[in-house]
């Protein structure tokens, strides 16, 4: 029986050698793994983190974040904002070509703009700018072809940070062959580095050079700067298993996997064949608190469980090393992360246990929620709950999948839970995405009036020095107030072959094709 | 035996609709918000109301099953919460890819398993007989996904001789199609072929003891002529049925070895809807799962008399 099953192999292995697709030499061709498939190629819609990391190559806003979180032009060649802060007049850049060839003008961003506010089109950030937001989009006109103006209803600090959001599909501008007669979706024509070429469902997308791209001048710097793209084909392949795509990575199959885990590192430092680098991101890894809970409710078992955490052993534990602690909600990669932020919780066993003792504490359960979805999430939890259980909480873990745990996130229905937020740009969202009145949002974590108050400022004014020292403030009561406990913001490990180059991660958690090229 | 099939689907009509009834109630008792998986922590609460309204999640209970099983009756599986797809020709097209590995498996486990089981039960307490029963219970014991994952170790990256991620299908280029398939059969092969061979020794044993191959025997038959034509037939009726189990199972989807192998098949759209929540793709998927299941074993009961006349469909 053996002879056969070893006959049988060999004959199909043979076979599979033989007409297997082999990569050629002088391949101009970059093939990326993506955990998942993306969900559409409609920009802000139908999306989530690996369709906006695909789309965002094909199609561009009139503004980006820069790497440190700031907001730039990309399409726009300047924003004007009125004193009152309610007027932004944008000047288009010339020359800025779509995919079929038609220049860019006003017609076109307004054509695009009123297509995301047609309820219809389902934009994801459509309450934004409704009037459910922050603040209204009254008007927007086109004065002449290179200008677009467009009109608030109140001055909002966060507009063009969040039409350069991702998840809103950079409010990316598109040509009206987008869309069908009826309005139906065809494709994005956008003005990105790469125009989308093929989607198999499930395996892959496969996007080309756009030859007449009209790049920024100078380095890229987050999703704007210069983006000439060098290589004519990239290639994302839907490869859901971890260990598939590194298999996939060492064979030579793929070229590039934009976020391996620490312990998957250690496996590939030492191959010849592979690079790896890392970027922090500005996602907010935290251990967040029901303050409505009878027990957590109690502020200083809030600051006795923060005493009780060394932040920086359970950070270089959980990453490897390769994240750094940050207590503060504002990102270690933001321009508004200074000297203030950097000062966080301090870890005192001795005074953890003081304060327990003038909590009241006698040794009650708490239950601390995390999922086995998120490495990192779980990983901190146990360390976590070792750390206090060792100055005497009883403290137990329970472990949720995902969907469940986001219920509860949602419903506000925990004590206690190690929780992964996505990377939010701009700290006024950062604090925004935990706070809030919880009686509207259960999912709110800090609910304190005058923080709010600060919160809403920093919304609305627009003079950088003025808005630090609202984030000062905020971080100052934070520290104090323990309604969370946050810990590091994370880093994105990117592996990939040594045949291509000039590949950077960056804070956004996005790969960024354009800027890789292959070697020789 | 056409009154027999009738009734048998006729039958499969409310073993159907209990299904989907059981899977309606069952996935919304699982804690989970589509509209939070879909949307993410950054959703706002005016998101996730309009996301609940266009489609349909703000309705009652009763209202969302009433308009599904009405869909449903006129053939219409709805579409899929994540990617805006029609069910039915997602599922169709997924089960495709599941089922040219799942077949073609399933057919080579056989070709192995059964003559090795048989050779084993004919050679009964021999070398031979000890060799297969060890390994197919070594083979038995091993899990797919670790298996899987040390033939791409193998034949993937130390020996570069098959590649490791992807699927192409057959009518695109049979020769990658052919490349592609080959560690995922291998791995499913492998793991089906303990089982049936296990069967096909136990049952040709028991057929070995029955008077008439004695009686065969005694007339001077060849030995070859004795299991070939007289053991063969009565023993391989069993293993039939439980080759029809492994296919109707499998069919279902083979979600692990599917996701090691990145093969986009039934069972890996099952579990991507299930950890999305995507209601519509979840009851589709099960109930077409179920409907599969109950033709794959009609199918068998209506063979099971080619193999063994004394049971009459």
């Amino acid at each position: 029986m053996r002879r056969t099953v070893f006959f049988g192999l060999a004959v199909a292995l043979v076979a599979g050698a033989a007409c297997g697709p082999a990569k050629a030499a002088g391949d101009d061709t970059v093939r990326v793994s993506l955990n998942a498939d993306i969900r559409s190629t409609t920009p802000g819609t139908n999306r989530d983190d690996n369709t906006d990391a695909v789309v965002l190559h094909v199609v561009e806003g009139l503004v980006a974040y820069r790497e440190n979180g700031s907001v730039g032009p990309l399409l726009a060649e300047s924003v004007e904002i009125s004193p009152d802060g309610k007027t932004y007049t944008f000047h288009l850049r010339s020359g800025v070509k779509f995919h079929n060839g038609a220049t860019m003008t006003a017609d076109d961003v307004l054509w695009s703009w009123n297509r995301y506010m047609d309820p219809a089109t389902e934009w994801r950030c459509l309450s934004e700018f409704d009037g459910r937001g922050r603040a209204k989009v009254e008007a927007i006109e086109a004065p002449d072809p290179q200008t677009v103006v467009v009109r608030l209803d109140a001055p909002n600090a966060l507009f063009l940070s969040t039409l350069a959001r991702p998840d809103c599909g950079m409010t990316g501008i598109l040509h009206k062959d987008s869309v069908a007669a009826d309005g139906s979706w065809i494709g994005p024509v956008g003005t990105g580095p790469y125009m989308l070429a093929d989607w198999r469902r499930g395996e892959a997308i496969t996007l080309r050079r756009f030859a007449d791209y009209a790049s920024l001048p100078g380095d890229a710097d987050g999703f704007t700067g210069g983006k000439s793209p060098k290589v004519e084909t990239v290639e994302f392949l839907v490869i859901p298993d971890a260990s598939a795509a590194k298999a996939a990575l060492v064979s030579g199959a793929i070229d590039l996997v934009p976020d391996i885990s620490p312990a998957d590192r250690e496996e590939l430092k030492d191959n010849p064949d592979i690079e790896i680098v890392a970027a922090e991101t500005m996602g907010l890894n935290a251990i967040l608190f029901q303050t409505r809970d009878p027990l957590m409710g109690n502020q200083k078992l809030r600051q006795a469980i923060a005493a009780s955490l060394d932040t920086a052993q359970i950070v270089h534990a959980v990453t490897d090393g390769n994240s750094v602690p940050n207590n503060s909600v504002v990102p270690t990669a933001s321009a508004y992360y200074t000297d203030v932020q950097r000062q966080g919780f301090t870890y005192d066993p001795a005074r953890a246990q003081a304060l327990l003792q003038e909590a009241g504490y006698a040794g009650e359960k708490i239950v601390m929620l995390t999922n086995n979805r998120y490495q990192s999430s779980f990983n901190t939890a146990v360390f976590a709950q070792a750390m206090m259980q060792a100055v005497g909480i009883n403290v137990e873990l329970e472990v949720l999948e995902w969907g469940t745990q986001l219920d509860r996130y949602s419903s506000g229905n925990y004590q206690m839970m190690a929780f992964p937020y996505s990377a939010r740009l701009d700290p006024s969202l950062s604090f925004e995405s935990m706070m809030g009145n919880k009686d509207e949002q259960p999912r709110k974590v800090w609910e304190d009036p005058e923080a709010l108050e600060l919160l809403a400022r920093s919304m609305v004014v627009t003079d950088d020095a003025e808005r630090q020292k609202i984030f000062d403030e905020l971080h100052r009561r934070l520290i104090d107030q323990v309604p969370m406990i946050m810990l590091f913001n994370g880093s994105d490990l990117a592996a990939f072959n040594s045949r291509i180059e000039g590949y950077r991660p960056w804070a956004a958690s996005k790969p960024r094709l354009w800027t890789v090229s292959i070697a020789g | 035996m056409l009154r027999f099939a009738l009734t048998r689907i006729a039958l499969a009509v409310p073993t159907l609709l209990i299904v989907a009834v059981s899977v309606f109630l069952l996935i919304r008792l699982i804690p989970g918000d589509p509209a939070l998986l879909m949307l993410g922590d950054m959703a706002d609460p005016h998101s996730l109301a309009d996301f609940r309204r266009s489609h349909g999640l703000d309705q009652p209970l009763p209202v969302q099953f009433a308009l599904w099983l009405g869909n449903l009756a006129a053939g219409d599986l709805g579409r899929s919460i994540t990617t805006g797809q029609e069910v039915l020709p997602l599922i169709f097209d997924r089960f495709l890819v599941s089922a040219t590995i799942v077949v073609v498996a399933v057919a080579l486990a056989s070709l192995v398993a059964v003559p090795a089981g048989m050779l084993a039960a004919w050679r009964q307490n021999s070398l031979t007989d000890l060799a297969v029963v060890a390994g197919a219970t070594l083979l038995l014991s091993v899990p797919s996904f670790w298996l899987g994952l040390l033939l791409l170790l193998l034949f993937g990256m130390k020996l570069g001789w098959l590649p490791v991620v992807g699927y192409v299908p057959f009518g695109q280029d049979f020769g990658a199609a052919l490349a592609y398939i080959v560690l995922p059969v291998a791995t499913l092969v492998l793991v089906e072929v303990g089982v049936i061979a296990r069967m096909a020794r136990a049952s040709t044993l028991e057929v070995l003891r029955l008077d008439y191959v004695t009686h065969a025997r005694a007339k001077g038959l060849s030995e070859l002529a004795v299991m070939g034509r007289h053991v063969f037939w009565n023993a391989f009726a069993p293993t039939w049925t439980l080759i029809g189990l492994i296919l109707g199972n499998l069919l279902g989807g083979i979600a692990v070895v599917e996701t090691v192998f990145t093969i986009p098949g039934l069972g890996r759209l099952l579990v991507d809807a299930i950890f999305a929540r995507d209601y519509p793709v979840i009851q589709g998927c099960l109930l077409f799962i179920a409907g599969v299941y109950i033709v794959v074993n009609l199918v068998v009961d209506l063979l099971y008399p080619v193999f063994d006349p004394r049971v009459t469909a």
